[in-house]
């Protein structure tokens, strides 16, 4: 989003960067949200599940700190072109990553309610679809700070594999639900982390089209591939 | 309009050169001052009704394009321009032709206000009477509706006769696109045509701008980068005497094709 030349008023170059870090901080913090929110389920660990809501405050915080920036510089810089796409993109993006942080803590709070399953249920299926989960949004992040629309547009493509995961994960809980009522709790709860997974990697595609506007000027087209139909269903 | 020495073939000639929605044609333009070549192989078409704004730092060529257009430089000695700037089927350049009728035709605006030094009314009226011979009845509507198409008229009404330097500047600027709207030209060149007025007349003058679209094709210099991007319909940004990317507004603000555009518009040029 970038080019190697500094605008002539130095300001505004820092004004931009201090945007793209706090954008960039942001990213951290919701990837670090995640990681432990994935962690409080498949490990059961009680600390890591304490964590993602607690960062929330601070992703939030940030989320309106961008936000006010980003309109502090439309107002007084009139950016065009690659710096008007670039904070276009920041004022989408920082919503995103604000909602993978709200998915990220939802799984949190959810995390130990799936452990009366005890072990009857496999964590195997949460935990390939919970590293593509963290890989996308890894990706997407790695894309956003270095301009790299080529990757974007990996994660853009990769999504259908999450898609597909999910609708596996979707039947086998419900067969699980039909053999045995009294799973249903444990099993609803495990449905809503796996749902909340595919929501947050749907907006790591999100801002990766973001950032492929921001690079290149042009929009992903509006259908991107899908996996599988009960993602859409439910 | 023969008694005024008309070329003919300027306002009847044929139109195969023109394609019928472009007002004006330049194609292949090098123009030097003196020894200084200061465009270079410029190639472009400004379409029908339709605003063009030209940017570029400056020195980069796009006054000097403007002046072309209606012969302007023609004033000047030593100031010399090849290539063909095709204008109703006729190439302007070529000796011969009318540069009055053709600056009727084409009529230019300036950035700072210039009314002549005699009343409202006169500095209308003058234009029109240097082409045309009209009656006074026809000649008070004719100074009417040209102070009314640019929001003037209310304000004026009751003073026609007082001294146009009197006005503010943005009524003069006003008045003076009246004048040359007078006339009723085909093309309008705009020369940063607000970069002397405060923010409410900018504004008046590009509702103006977006209002006389409908009638005229504008082609508009600007150095206020927000201005070319409300007011334009196609942007031409000019550097060091090249065109260097010429298209639609929204394209040329948001995804410049070109490096140097893009620095230059986004605030990056050294």
């Amino acid at each position: 989003m970038t080019t190697d030349v500094g605008h002539t008023v130095t300001r505004y170059d820092q004004e931009l960067d201090r945007l793209r870090g706090m954008v960039a901080r942001m990213g951290g913090l919701v990837e670090r949200q995640t990681a432990q929110a994935i962690a409080a389920v498949v490990d059961q660990n009680e600390d890591a599940a304490l964590e993602p809501p607690e960062l929330d405050a601070e992703v939030d915080a940030l989320e309106r700190e961008a936000e006010s920036l980003a309109i502090r510089i439309l107002a007084l810089r009139a950016p065009m072109a690659v710096d008007l796409r670039q904070i276009i993109a920041v004022l989408k993006i920082t919503g995103d990553l604000e909602r993978i942080g709200d998915y990220a803590s939802s799984i949190a709070r959810r995390a130990l309610k799936v452990e009366p399953l005890d072990g009857a249920l496999s964590f195997s299926a949460l935990r390939s679809m919970a590293r593509l989960v963290q890989e996308n949004l890894h990706n997407t992040i790695e894309a956003m700070t270095s301009d790299d629309s080529a990757r974007a547009m990996e994660v853009w493509n990769s999504d259908a594999v999450i898609d597909e995961l999910y609708t596996a994960m979707f039947r086998e809980l419900v067969t699980y639900m039909m053999e045995d009522p009294r799973k249903i709790g444990p099993c609803i709860h495990l449905l809503f982390v796996a749902k909340n997974l595919e929501r947050i990697g749907d907006h790591a595609t999100n801002i990766a089209e973001r950032v492929y506007y921001a690079v290149t000027g042009d929009m992903l087209p509006a259908v991107r591939p899908r996996g599988g139909k009960a993602a859409k269903r439910s | 309009m023969s008694e005024h020495g008309v070329n003919s073939t300027l306002s009847e000639g044929a139109k195969t050169a023109t394609a019928p929605e472009l007002a004006l044609q330049v194609k292949n333009l090098d123009f030097y001052y003196g020894k200084t070549h200061a465009l270079h192989n410029i190639s472009l078409d400004f379409p029908l009704r339709s605003v063009t704004g030209m940017i570029g730092p400056s020195g980069c060529g796009k006054s000097t394009l403007l002046r072309v257009l209606n012969r302007m430089y023609d004033l000047y000695p030593g100031q010399k321009a090849t290539g063909e700037v095709i204008f109703d089927g006729q190439n302007i350049l070529a000796p011969g032709v009318d540069l009055n009728l053709l600056r009727s035709r084409i009529g230019m605006v300036f950035q700072k206000p210039t009314p002549f030094p005699m009343s409202i009314y006169d500095n209308i009226a003058f234009g029109i009477r240097l082409h045309e011979r009209v009656s006074s009845s026809e000649m008070d509507g004719r100074v009417e509706d040209a102070l009314r198409r640019v929001a003037l008229w209310s304000e004026v009404k009751d003073r026609l006769k007082s001294n146009a330097t009197a006005m503010s500047g943005g009524q003069q600027q006003r008045l003076c696109i009246a004048r040359t709207i007078a006339t009723h030209p085909e093309v309008i060149l705009l020369d940063e045509p607000t970069s002397a007025l405060d923010p409410v007349s900018t504004a008046r003058i590009e509702e103006l701008l977006d209002e006389l679209k409908a009638e005229f094709t504008i082609i508009m210099v600007t150095h206020n980068m927000q201005q070319a991007a409300r007011c334009a319909d196609q942007v031409a940004f000019f550097y060091l005497g090249d065109l260097v990317e010429i298209d639609n507004t929204d394209r040329m603000f948001t995804t410049p094709r070109e490096r140097r555009t893009q620095d230059y518009i986004t605030g990056r040029f050294g």
